[in-house]
């Protein structure tokens, strides 16, 4: 029988969630271009060659070691491109993706990369054209969403702040503006940068949906205990108090 | 026992349960304006910079944030901060129900609005450094503390002084 990877317990919307987040089987809401992507992260102009650190592994004659024969490097490493990073921060209220998530998604989808996880925020960083890869899988699934996660490389608070009127999540820096139309428009880089044009990044989730489509436990959404008032907590809940006893007790080395 | 006197003022803060649009934030402080018995008024809120602050981007401008011009009870005044609470001083009671009834007009969204202790009394030893000797009590509590430069906007009958040259 096939191994199927068990990811995250709890069958709370939020664990299931939670689960396709690491497993990477996530659906598809919109398609952003690719040159709309480069834009945003900021690091090269859209069509411009990717500036490399090293020869193409191919030239370099690479010493004898079994792990480079077992291990094909990534597009990226293969031809010498810089490490370049996405960051996103998203929102409390709702938000897609909590940044420990996006990093699980990180480590364990996307090859070659190297996910920090911060309070309100997340950053990967990899090869140039793998981290552009890889943030456009993101930014075109369910782990994004124009309104409550944004890509912030710098001043990114705003995830832990009440929502803006508009419904979109607070940025001192402006690097997204809601349209008349109801989309939600990129006119600025992840650094603050303006645009020379406006890129289009989709309509918003409705809270509806957001509170759907959620990683985060609220209170006032799907708590962690699963059904309020039930007599039995989610597994969730018992699978992280058994971690808890395990580290507490033996440090994860039960002897 | 002692007799509370009806006069003795209060104070009051308005939490919106979302970041005020400087469209809206107008409409309330006129509303609140209007409402009257102010003794004094704190708008507060995350800081909109006129240009980018740190990072790569260092210096660019924020148009966005720029010329946030409202204009209350006949002054204008420029914001600099998104406004998401209102703290104020009442001068009694009475204006306490009228100022609940100006927020839930103003405000298309929830609010929360209570009453207590907002604004310190004595100087602080930040207040001492900024000021000096305080001769007017009524601006304890109406600066962040943290700010580098002194962020105050007096509005009063006469003129309008707005104390907020930082460029960050």
């Amino acid at each position: 029988m096939a191994y199927t990877p068990q990811y995250y317990p709890g069958s709370t919307s939020v664990g299931i969630n939670r689960r396709k987040h690491m497993s990477g089987n996530l659906e598809k809401l919109r398609d952003i271009s690719e040159a709309d992507i480069v834009a945003t992260m900021g690091h090269r102009a859209p069509g411009a060659d990717y500036a490399s650190t090293h020869p193409p592994l191919k030239e370099m004659g690479e010493p004898d070691c079994p792990i480079r024969q077992i291990v094909a490097p990534t597009p990226g490493a293969a031809a010498g491109d810089r490490v370049r990073y996405s960051q996103f921060s998203d929102s409390y209220y709702f938000g897609p993706s909590v940044p420990y998530w996006r990093s699980y998604y990180g480590s364990i989808n996307c090859k070659g990369c190297d996910p920090g996880t911060l309070s309100g925020r997340q950053i990967i960083e990899a090869r140039e054209r793998d981290i552009e890869a890889y943030t456009k899988k993101i930014m075109d699934s369910e782990m994004f969403d124009p309104a409550l996660a944004q890509m912030k490389g710098c001043t990114v608070h705003g995830h832990s702040l009440r929502l803006q009127e508009n419904g979109t999540m607070f940025d001192m820096l402006a690097r997204t503006e809601m349209g008349k139309d109801g989309n939600v428009y990129q006119v600025k880089d992840q650094v603050g940068i303006p645009l020379d044009k406006k890129l289009n990044l989709g309509k918003p989730m409705s809270e509806a949906e957001a509170k759907k489509r959620t990683t985060i436990f609220r209170v006032d959404g799907v708590s962690m205990h699963g059904k309020v008032g039930a007599r039995k907590y989610d597994e969730a809940v018992e699978a992280l108090h058994h971690m808890w006893e395990l580290r507490s007790k033996w440090g994860y080395r039960p002897e | 026992m002692v007799t509370k006197s009806d006069t003795e003022s209060i104070q009051v803060e308005i939490v919106p349960n979302r970041y005020l649009m400087p469209a809206t934030a107008q409409s309330l402080l006129n509303e609140i304006y209007e409402n009257g018995g102010i003794i004094r008024i704190m708008i507060h809120g995350p800081n909109l910079p006129r240009s980018v602050p740190y990072g790569p981007g260092k210096g660019a401008p924020i148009e966005e944030n720029r010329n946030l011009l409202i204009e209350v009870g006949g002054q204008a005044f420029e914001l600099s901060v998104n406004v998401g609470r209102i703290r104020l001083e009442l001068e009694s009671e009475k204006y306490f129900d009228g100022l609940k009834a100006a927020c839930e007009r103003a405000l298309p969204f929830s609010f929360q609005i209570r009453r207590g202790k907002f604004f310190h009394t004595h100087p602080t030893l930040t207040d001492y450094a900024k000021f000096g000797k305080v001769e007017d009590t009524r601006i304890l509590g109406l600066i962040d503390p943290k700010a580098k430069k002194d962020r105050l906007a007096i509005l009063s009958e006469e003129k309008v002084t707005i104390n907020d040259k930082e460029e960050r």
